[in-house]
Order: C-alpha cells, then sequence, then structure tokens
C-alpha cells in the first residue's frame, strides 16, 4: 500500500488535468494517475462551452444558453458563477504559462475548420483567433504540398460561400523540403516549423505571394510548443495575420495544450504515474479507501483522502456499454441510460437532436458528487468530472472542454 | 496459466503514439509507431513482405505509454521484426550488438578484459568498427576487469532471514559491477541478504531488438525456470536495470507465452520500487547522512513503461540536503544498443538533444538514472557524470556512518 495522499486523480485528459491543478492550486498533496496519453492530442486544444441550443440553432455568444440548459445538464449542476470562475482560471493558468488564449463567455467565436466550414466556440489560442477573417479585406489559404487533410481549394470555395466578401479567397502552397519515408501529417509540418530553419523557408515561399495586412488561413502547424514563438515571427516577417483551423488529429493544437497543462501540473507538484491502469476500487462504508493499478506484473493499491474520476466516456474507455446496461468500470458508478437499449440512439445519426448515447454517464450533484436513481450520494469522498457525466451531448451543442474544465473546477473546489 | 494476447484491433487509429514517438520526430525513415505496429499488422495476416521502415522502432516503448486503449505497439513491432529476419542471413554487426553477454564472456575467459577493452580503443581507431556497421563515436561501454559475480564471492555479507534475489543482468555484471554492489550495500544496510543465482542468463532484451527471437524465448524459459525457483522459496527478484525488469516482467508475457511468467512477475521488483514499498511500511533504513550535493534525475522510458511512476526521486528526497529535480526532457535515444549502430547513431544523439541541451543549461555535474544505457548516453551527450539511484543512496549511507 502506497502511502496516503490527499486527492488521486484517475485519468490524464483536460478534465483530469485541470481537476490536478485546481487542488494543487488549493494546497492538496494530488497524485494524477495516467493510462495512455489521454485525448487532449486528438481533440481541438480549444475550450468550447456551449455553441448551439437544444433546437439545433447557434447561440449568439455561450453565455446566452448557459441558464437555458436542462436541469440533468453539468453546467446546470456547476451553475453559472462557477462556469465564468473555471473559465478565469484557465486563462491565468494559460497566461502564467506564456501560451494566452483568447475569448470571453460573452462573445462567440467562429473560427474555420479544414474543410472550410465555421464552428463555434469560446476560447482559442492566439494562433487561432479568428477576428482577424472579419477584419480582412483579402484572405489566402495556405496549404502545404504533401499534407493530407488539408486542401487549401476546398476551404477557400467553402469559406466563399460562407463569408460572402468582396474579394474572392485565394490559396497557395508551400512546398516542404521532404516528403519521403512516409505521409506528411500536420505533426511533420509543425516541427519543420519549430525550426528557425524551416520557418525562414516558409518565409521565402510566401513573401512574393501575400501582401501585407491580409490574413492568412493554415492548417494547425505553427509549431509543437505551447507558446507564440512562431506565430510572432512569421508575422513579423509577412506583416499579415495567420489564423489555425480546426483539423484532423494528430492535433497539434492539442498537443500545445496538453504540454502546457502537464508542466504546469507538475510545476505546481503534481505527481503523475503513468501506465497506470486503475482497475477497482475499494469501497468500505459509502466511501472509496483505496484504489488499485493492474498492470501485467502485479497490483499496486494508492490511497487518498479523495478521488476524482475523468477518464471520459465510451471513447476513453471511462464507460463501457454491455448488451442492455452502461457501466463505470471502476467504482461501478450508477449510470444513467435508457432502460431499453433499442432508445440509445435515434437512427438518424446527423439528426437535429441531440443523441442518447452521447448523454448516457453518472448523475451527480453540485459538488459532483455521484448520485444514484433516488438522488443519494452513492460515495462520499468521489467527485466526478469531464465525459463521465450525463446530460449533455458535446458533439451536438460545441461543449466538450467546456464541461470538462467546469466540472474538473468545481469537482476540485468542492473537496 | 494465464496468457496475454495482443489484440491489435484494439487500435482505434488515434494517432497519439505518433506524437510521442521520438524516433519519428528524429527520421522520416520511420513509418511511425501507429503504421508498422497495429496498422501493418493487419497486412502481416495476409502477406509478408519486407519492410525496411520497421527496422527504425528502438523500442524505447513510449508508444505503448501513450496508447490509450493498451496496445503493445513495440512488441508488435518487435514480434514483427523477428518474422522479417526469420531464415535471413544476419549481419555481424547485428550479431555482435544483440549477444553481448556471449561476446562478454568470451572476452573474459580469453584474451581477457583488459585486452578486449583495448582491442576496442583500436578497433575505434582503426574503424573496424564502422566497418561491421558499429559507430566508433557512440558510447561503447568497456568490460569491467572484473564481472560483478566474481567481485559478489569477495563480499562478506552479513546474514538475515529477509532475503532477495539479484538479477544483475548483462551490463552490471559485465561493464558496470559497482553498481552491483552498492546495491548489495544497500540491502545490507536495510536488513536483507543479496543472493546472485549464476543460473541466470542475458534477459533476452539485447536479442528481441535484433530479431533474435528465438534466442530470446530459450532465454525466457531458462530466466522463467530459475526465477520460479526462488520465488517459491518466498525470496523476491531484484533488478537494477529498468530493461531487465521490463523484460521479465512484462514483455516475457507480450511476446512468449511460458507457463510461470504472470506469477513470476508479482514477485519481481525495480530496487526503487522496492525501497519505496519499504518506506511506505515505515521499514526503510531513513539513516542517510547529510549532503549539499544538487542532481539531475532522467526517467528512462522502460521505467516510465513499468507503470509505478517514478521512486527514485521519493527515496532520493529522503537523503536530508540532497536536491534532485526530475529533468523531464524525454527520451535519451539509446535505447539499449540502437544508438550504437552507425545507421540509428545520428537518430540517436538527435532524440537525445533535448535532453542534453537541459543538462548543460543546469550545469550540475552529475546526473541520476536507473539504467545503464541510458547513463552511457547521458554522459556520451551531456558531458557529465552519471550514477545508478544506489550509488546515490549508498554513499549517503556511508556519510551517516552507520
Amino acid at each position: 500500500m502506497m502511502k496516503k495522499t490527499d486527492v488521486i486523480v484517475i485519468g490524464s485528459g483536460f478534465a483530469g488535468l485541470i481537476s490536478a491543478i485546481t487542488a494543487a492550486k488549493n494546497g492538496k498533496e494530488v497524485l494524477l494517475m495516467s493510462y495512455g496519453a489521454g485525448t487532449l492530442t486528438i481533440g481541438g486544444g480549444i475550450i468550447d462551452v456551449l455553441g448551439y441550443g437544444d433546437n439545433g440553432n447557434p447561440l449568439a455568444a455561450p453565455d446566452a444558453g448557459l441558464d437555458l440548459v436542462d436541469g440533468a445538464h453539468p453546467y446546470k449542476k456547476v451553475g453559472s458563477l462557477a462556469i465564468a470562475e473555471a473559465i478565469a482560471f484557465f486563462k491565468q493558468i494559460a497566461e502564467e504559462q506564456g501560451y494566452p488564449y483568447v475569448g470571453t463567455l460573452n462573445k462567440m467565436q467562429w473560427i474555420p475548420t479544414a474543410t472550410g466550414t465555421l464552428k463555434p466556440t469560446c476560447l482559442v489560442p492566439a494562433t487561432m483567433d479568428p477576428s482577424s477573417i472579419a477584419e480582412a479585406q483579402d484572405i489566402m489559404v495556405v496549404g502545404f504540398d504533401y499534407l493530407k487533410d488539408f486542401y487549401p481549394q476546398l476551404v477557400a470555395k467553402n469559406l466563399d460561400k460562407i463569408l460572402n466578401l468582396p474579394n474572392k479567397i485565394s490559396t497557395a502552397i508551400v512546398k516542404l523540403p521532404f516528403s519521403e519515408g512516409r505521409d506528411v501529417t500536420n505533426l511533420d509540418v509543425a516541427r519543420w516549423l519549430d525550426n528557425e530553419e524551416g520557418r525562414k523557408e516558409f518565409i521565402k515561399q510566401l513573401k512574393r505571394a501575400v501582401k501585407p495586412g491580409i490574413t492568412i488561413i493554415l492548417p494547425p502547424v505553427l509549431g509543437t510548443m505551447p507558446d507564440y514563438t512562431v506565430l510572432e515571427s512569421l508575422e513579423k516577417e509577412l506583416k499579415c495575420s495567420f489564423v489555425e483551423a480546426a483539423g484532423m488529429p494528430p492535433s497539434i493544437t492539442g498537443l500545445r495544450l496538453q504540454k502546457m497543462l502537464i508542466s504546469y501540473a507538475k510545476k505546481i507538484g503534481v505527481t503523475i504515474i503513468e501506465k497506470a491502469a486503475i482497475n477497482r476500487a475499494i469501497i468500505e462504508n459509502g466511501k472509496c479507501i483505496a484504489v488499485e493499478t493492474k498492470g501485467l506484473d502485479r497490483v499496486r493499491t494508492y490511497s487518498a483522502e479523495s478521488y476524482i474520476l475523468a477518464t471520459g466516456g465510451f471513447y476513453g474507455g471511462g464507460l463501457i456499454a454491455e448488451p442492455g446496461r452502461v457501466v463505470e468500470p471502476i467504482f461501478n458508478l450508477p449510470v444513467e441510460a435508457p432502460d431499453q437499449q433499442e432508445k440509445w440512439s435515434n437512427e438518424v445519426l446527423f439528426s437535429n437532436q441531440k443523441q442518447p448515447f452521447a448523454q448516457i454517464g453518472i448523475n451527480v450533484n453540485s459538488s459532483m458528487q455521484p448520485l444514484n436513481k433516488e438522488g443519494e450520494v452513492v460515495l462520499k469522498n468521489v467527485a466526478v468530472a469531464g465525459r463521465n457525466l450525463s446530460g449533455y451531448d458535446y458533439c451536438f451543442e460545441k461543449s466538450g472542454n467546456g464541461v470538462a474544465l467546469a466540472s474538473a473546477y468545481c469537482a476540485a473546489m468542492s473537496l | 496459466m494465464s496468457k496475454h494476447l495482443i489484440n491489435p484491433d484494439l487500435c482505434t487509429a488515434c494517432t497519439t503514439c505518433v506524437v510521442s514517438c521520438p524516433v519519428t520526430e528524429a527520421t522520416r525513415k520511420f513509418r511511425g509507431p501507429k503504421a508498422t505496429g497495429p496498422a501493418l499488422e493487419r497486412m502481416r495476416l495476409s502477406q509478408q513482405d519486407r519492410d525496411t521502415s520497421l527496422e527504425y522502432c528502438s523500442n524505447c516503448k513510449n508508444c505503448d505509454i501513450s496508447c490509450p486503449s493498451g496496445v503493445p505497439i513495440s512488441t508488435l513491432n518487435m514480434l514483427a521484426r523477428a518474422k522479417q529476419h526469420k531464415n535471413t542471413r544476419r549481419s555481424i554487426r547485428d550479431q555482435i550488438l544483440s549477444h553481448g553477454e556471449k561476446m562478454a564472456k568470451l572476452s573474459n575467459v580469453f584474451p581477457g578484459a583488459k585486452l578486449a577493452n583495448i582491442g576496442m580503443t583500436f578497433s575505434k581507431k582503426l574503424g573496424l568498427l564502422d566497418m561491421v556497421g558499429i559507430e566508433g563515436k557512440a558510447p561503447l561501454p568497456p568490460y569491467a576487469s572484473q564481472t560483478f559475480l566474481k567481485q559478489f564471492k569477495t563480499i562478506k555479507q552479513v546474514s538475515y532471514p529477509d532475503k532477495v534475489v539479484f538479477f544483475p543482468g548483462c551490463f552490471i555484471n559485465y561493464n558496470d559491477p559497482q553498481v552491483g554492489l552498492d546495491f548489495v550495500e544497500v540491502m545490507q544496510k536495510n536488513g536483507y541478504e543479496v543472493v546472485v543465482d549464476e543460473a541466470f542468463v542475458c534477459c533476452g532484451s539485447p536479442l528481441v531488438v535484433g530479431g533474435f527471437l528465438d534466442e530470446a524465448h530459450d532465454n525466457a524459459v531458462k530466466n522463467c525456470a530459475n526465477i520460479k525457483k526462488w520465488i517459491e522459496k518466498g525470496y523476491p527478484v531484484i533488478t537494477c536495470c529498468t530493461s531487465c525488469g521490463l523484460m521479465l516482467k512484462q514483455e516475457y508475457q507480450e511476446l512468449f507465452h511460458l507457463p510461470g511468467t504472470a506469477e513470476n512477475a508479482r514477485n519481481i521488483y525495480d530496487v526503487m520500487e522496492f525501497l519505496q514499498n519499504l518506506h511506505d511500511n515505515n521499514s526503510l533504513n531513513t539513516n542517510f547522512g547529510s549532503t549539499a550535493s544538487i542532481y539531475l534525475y532522467h526517467a528512462p522510458c522502460h521505467l516510465r513503461a513499468q507503470g509505478f511512476g517514478l521512486p527514485a526521486l521519493d527515496i532520493l528526497g529522503l537523503v536530508p540536503g540532497l536536491k534532485v529535480e526530475n529533468v523531464d526532457a524525454g527520451c535519451c535515444g539509446i535505447s539499449g544498443n540502437y544508438g550504437f549502430k552507425a545507421d540509428k547513431y545520428a537518430i540517436s544523439q538527435k532524440i537525445g538533444e533535448r535532453l542534453f541541451k537541459k543538462i548543460k543549461e543546469s550545469k550540475v555535474d552529475t546526473v541520476i538514472s536507473d539504467c545503464g544505457t541510458c547513463r552511457l548516453q547521458i554522459a556520451h551527450g551531456g558531458n557529465v557524470r552519471t550514477a545508478h539511484p544506489v550509488t546515490v543512496l549508498k554513499a549517503a549511507y556511508a556519510k551517516a556512518g552507520n
């Protein structure tokens, strides 16, 4: 048995990292149990709070919809005051780490995607700040030869339709000095631009094609580090604005967010144990007294005063669908799901309704403590954050990292 | 007997492993863990094709550490590599690098370690190593004048009822016996008597990366039988080499289906985890002398892959006055014998760049690391002294004068 710590956070995705950071900031000794690198490098590295209302219509601002969500929604449990606090808390961390995020709760940001559509979000890194698109006289979409998953002409064509600007959006292709060996991804290009040599070549190729003052939309490739070195040097040399479009994994913006949070967590004393697959919890008298990891060698036991569960949904393995029921495998917490399996989904995948399976999860109270059907707290010293929670469809309403941030902050603050 | 099965279909192609692969970052010649591992595994089921990219995987395990779906990607690569090499003529280079134990035994019998070292120095100068494909600039370890096993026999231990069995592994036995000797002293300070077993053979890690899977299997059979014997007596088995530990506990189960490996694994410990357990049970001797030393600590990838954190940091932190900081700069690049190969040396040094830079900036003169080949690479690229954590602990006990 390991010596007892204050808080054990299970899961190192966005919700887990925010929980661990919040608890450590409050003076707690925190152990973060991680299995796999989380889904941060798959997600977009942006904080969606609320993009669409229940009717599927876009909201004017994220906070315009916060009070309208129904009672089962995690935002209702957290409350708008704590949501605002969580947003401020995150922005403060990003600022301290030298990678500030742009945005507020009372303004929707519409950011371009790799298919040339726009998606609503709340907080973005400065590399994705879309404000220059609205003000731009001229927009150019820049891609890279051999780079899959980003076709400038497709992006330009679709954005032209949506934005309806006086000048047609132009396109350009930057030739990469490498193509051999394997497919080129955003990660390869971002690593190329991490180096001064790569940036010089990029600038050299674009200098002729680019008029000062224009806005350039490009895939998320402006460096792999959580800072603005690449952005600032390109802006300075080419005298124009850059906007990274949301794209396909591996997500560079997600990677930067992950690096920033892990480095901050370590800085404030969070201990991270990698490849620690939590297998089960030991429960006595309505309290968790320890959790166990199971590797290929032996069971290891870790004990804490409180526990935060942030293992994700079906994709992250935090929820497991079995015939006729959904289980949460560590604490065996009650999971809210429609009784009949046929009702877990509506057959029209892209219908204008939330998907029931997306809302399956654990019901909690305002301290993020897990509840049973009768509304009673199941485990006194366990809180739940992120996609483990029931009552929201992040894909439909665009609220993924927002719910993770708010619930993680709230869970750690209630300890 | 529990059987560990690998299911490549657990891979959701999320690309997290690609992001964390240090080789992919350093060279485009490697297609990356997702492609060479689970993705191509499906193709290999239907046809056998030579894949040159597969040779670039260093088996560092960062893909396995990052995978959220539990796919042992690097092991898939090693299995595929072995299949690819089956019935092919192997280069002298691969023979030499994978058979370190055989080479060491030869040099110890005839013409002696000292001569072998002189021979190596000359081979480097004459470019003989480069001729066979071993990088002359690489930090190849010299042989120790006396093996650990030989020196162990001269130690007069205090006998205690609590005993542990030491699995020294080739590097400590032939190249760095001092770590083994320091380990014995640290265990003695904690009321344990150390037992060694001369029947143990190379864990097989260098054989696996060289594609000599059948030989690795034979070694695994021998080691498993011998370890089982000790564990049945109630003696835990301890390693001071993170790659040996990973092989004995995890990779045997992933690669081979041998009876008893899972049961053995429950009782095999890395030394620092063993000491941490003692500390958690309030039975670690913490009578350390005070020191004013400042160290950096490098966590070997093969330790991180074992899933129990970084116990060396906790234990070293108990020494009064000792300051140790996790350098936290990723893989050092050596990955066993990967960085010794002429065509991989540059990649290996490029991977280690971030770490070397941080070490140089820190101005510390000694970096602590649990892995022998990491220490070679760090001394080479970072131009610093290195130490195993047990060596630092031994010194701290000595300072207390108890």
